[in-house]
């Protein structure tokens, strides 16, 4: 690896630092970790500004900007499957995550395994569905971890031993979520944010008048020289069949991470949700540019370069000490923060969903609140231990974590808007879904389809045949969070009717 | 007429992004400095919103907002 440059990496670590002391700072109120309800959900008291960049943060991370562009470089267009992707995922999301909300704001839920516990009156699927999500989260925090270890060793090589700085930064970040809870993430997520979008921008600007003297002119240089990355292959294992029912499945996907609902329960209002259904595809015009430099780096970079590199590689040899900085520091940070929510997210799934359901149902409330907390710990642990001990043994979790995570979208959703929907029916038309994900995937048969297509297909079609075995029980019975969705509201129309 | 409204901006999205793609996949015309694909894409990422909108405005004149 090339000797880094150090101007580049004392910004990073200027930076690095800055922000893990507004994020201890942010939480230095003691009412930030008197309660999981606080200190996951930040007492559900953001506005939709706030929840905009918290759920931004949340989702464009490190892996996006290096994943993407990487992908553009190897695979071409097939990178862009990410746009339909997530501007479909925010445009479903209207129409389900205002219910979500209104329903664990009422009962006072902060995972979405709560809201299946209650709304199945299920400890089961709760805890199975806690287990796929911490299972799938701590690959998808590994892939955090190797995106700041790339950018520190292009910044540091022959400084500073790579290792050491990720794990104490990462340490540092489990701090600071440990103390600060959600708060922490949601002030230092402004500062990437704006970070992300100032310095994609530029990049996005300046690399083509370096390279090419403008946008158009490489633009005609990809057309003329590298025509195949500009369309999507029409054949082969992952073509345009691969890249719909990808975009599809994982739109359905995005609001079951933890981390993603953990962002949405932070809001004050259903409204608040509904704004940022509005406004987040907009996020994704800095995502499409994003995959035009993975471009810039095809035609640029020397042809030995690792793709895993690509974005780090072309901004190490385009910019000065100052641009490389604040490129690096931006990813470092895309690293960073999404790391300190996705940890809120598994260790509240851990600590509510499988320690309390399955195993101390009788645990205080400041107990619970402690280890919640202490979670944290383990869960960046983990994901340290996994990451810098067996890289390998992650490639298949990550690969599959989309598809894992979409299995429980009946549960979660479907059962917003059907009553009837059994507890039984759900709980094995997930385990078959992800049995036939796992399958799929690891016999190599998914005749150019996404894995997570067919685990989902087959998922519905489970609960739909043999919901009517076990309908009678679930129509007769009742709980509080199904009057709450069904009968309360068929109530008022009645009243609106009467005219009353 | 209201309810035809819903569905076409409920569909609109999904449509355009998912089942139309295999007709948009090609380079010509570059339109704003972007292959067809890619203004194709870009294009909905700025109408999804106005469809959402649309929605919203629906739902609440018929007050099925809650």
């Amino acid at each position: 690896m090339q000797q880094g440059n150090l101007t580049a990496l004392s910004i990073t670590i200027f930076i690095i630092l800055t922000v893990v002391l507004i994020g201890f700072l942010a939480g230095r109120d003691k009412a930030t970790r008197s309660s999981v309800e606080e200190w996951s959900v930040g007492g559900r008291r953001f506005g939709g500004l706030l929840v905009w960049f918290l759920v931004g943060a949340d989702l464009y991370t490190a892996y996006t900007f290096l994943g993407l562009t990487s992908t553009a470089y190897t695979a071409g267009s097939l990178a862009f499957f990410a746009i339909p992707y997530s501007v479909l995922a925010y445009f479903i999301s209207y129409f389900f995550l205002p219910k979500l909300w209104k329903v664990a704001n009422e009962h006072k839920l902060t995972t979405l395994a709560d809201y299946a516990r209650e709304r199945f009156d299920s400890k089961l699927l709760s805890s199975l569905i806690a287990i796929v999500g911490v299972l799938m989260l701590i690959p998808y925090i590994c892939l955090q971890l190797s995106g700041i270890q790339d950018t520190l060793q292009v910044a540091g090589t022959g400084f500073i031993n790579v290792k050491v700085v990720v794990i104490t930064s990462f340490l540092l970040v489990a701090l600071y979520t440990f103390f600060s809870g959600i708060k922490g993430p949601t002030y230092t997520a402004i500062i990437k944010d704006v970070l992300v979008w100032a310095i994609m921008l530029f990049m996005v600007v300046s690399l083509p008048i370096m390279h090419f003297g403008g946008w158009n002119p490489m633009v005609d240089k990809i057309v003329t020289e590298a025509p195949h990355l500009l369309t999507i292959p029409e054949s082969g294992p992952k073509g345009v069949t691969w890249f719909i029912t990808a975009a599809f499945v994982s739109s359905l996907a995005l609001f079951m991470w933890a981390h993603a609902a953990t962002g949405v329960f932070t809001a004050k209002s259903a409204d608040a949700i509904r704004k940022n259904a509005l406004f987040l595809p907009l996020y994704n015009i800095v995502l499409i540019l994003v995959v035009f430099l993975g471009f810039i780096a095809f035609l640029v970079l020397p042809d030995e370069t690792d793709p895993r590199f690509a974005l780090l590689a072309l901004i190490q040899t385009s910019y000065g000490g100052i641009g490389q900085g604040l490129a690096y520091s931006t990813i470092a940070l895309a690293s960073l923060i999404p790391c300190s929510i996705m940890a809120i997210g598994a260790s509240n799934l851990f600590a509510n969903n499988i320690y309390r359901d399955l195993i101390n149902p009788k645990v205080n409330g400041a107990k619970l609140t402690m280890i919640t907390r202490g979670m944290v710990f383990v869960v960046i642990g983990l994901a340290l231990l996994f990451g810098l001990v067996f890289p390998q043994a992650l490639v298949s979790l990550q690969l599959l974590g989309v598809s894992g995570m979409v299995q429980i979208f009946p549960a979660i959703v479907i059962s917003l808007f059907w009553r009837n929907q059994s507890r039984e029916a759900t709980i094995i038309g997930l385990l078959v879904g992800l049995v036939v994900t796992f399958t799929v995937y690891s016999t190599g048969t998914s005749l150019g389809i996404y894995e997570g297509f067919w685990g989902l297909m087959a998922n519905f079609a489970t609960v739909v045949v043999l919901n009517p075995i076990f309908v009678k029980k679930a129509k007769h019975s009742s709980n509080a969070v199904k009057n709450y969705l069904f009968d309360q509201s068929s109530k008022e129309e009645q009243l609106v009717r009467k005219g009353a | 007429m209201k309810k035809l409204l819903l569905i076409v901006l409920i569909s609109a999205p999904f449509i355009a992004q998912l089942v139309v793609l295999p007709f948009v996949n090609r380079i010509d015309p570059i339109i704003f400095g972007l292959p067809f694909l890619q203004f194709w894409l870009f294009l909905w990422i700025v109408l999804t919103p106005f469809c959402t909108l649309g929605i919203y405005h629906l739902q609440k004149s018929e007050g099925s907002l809650d």
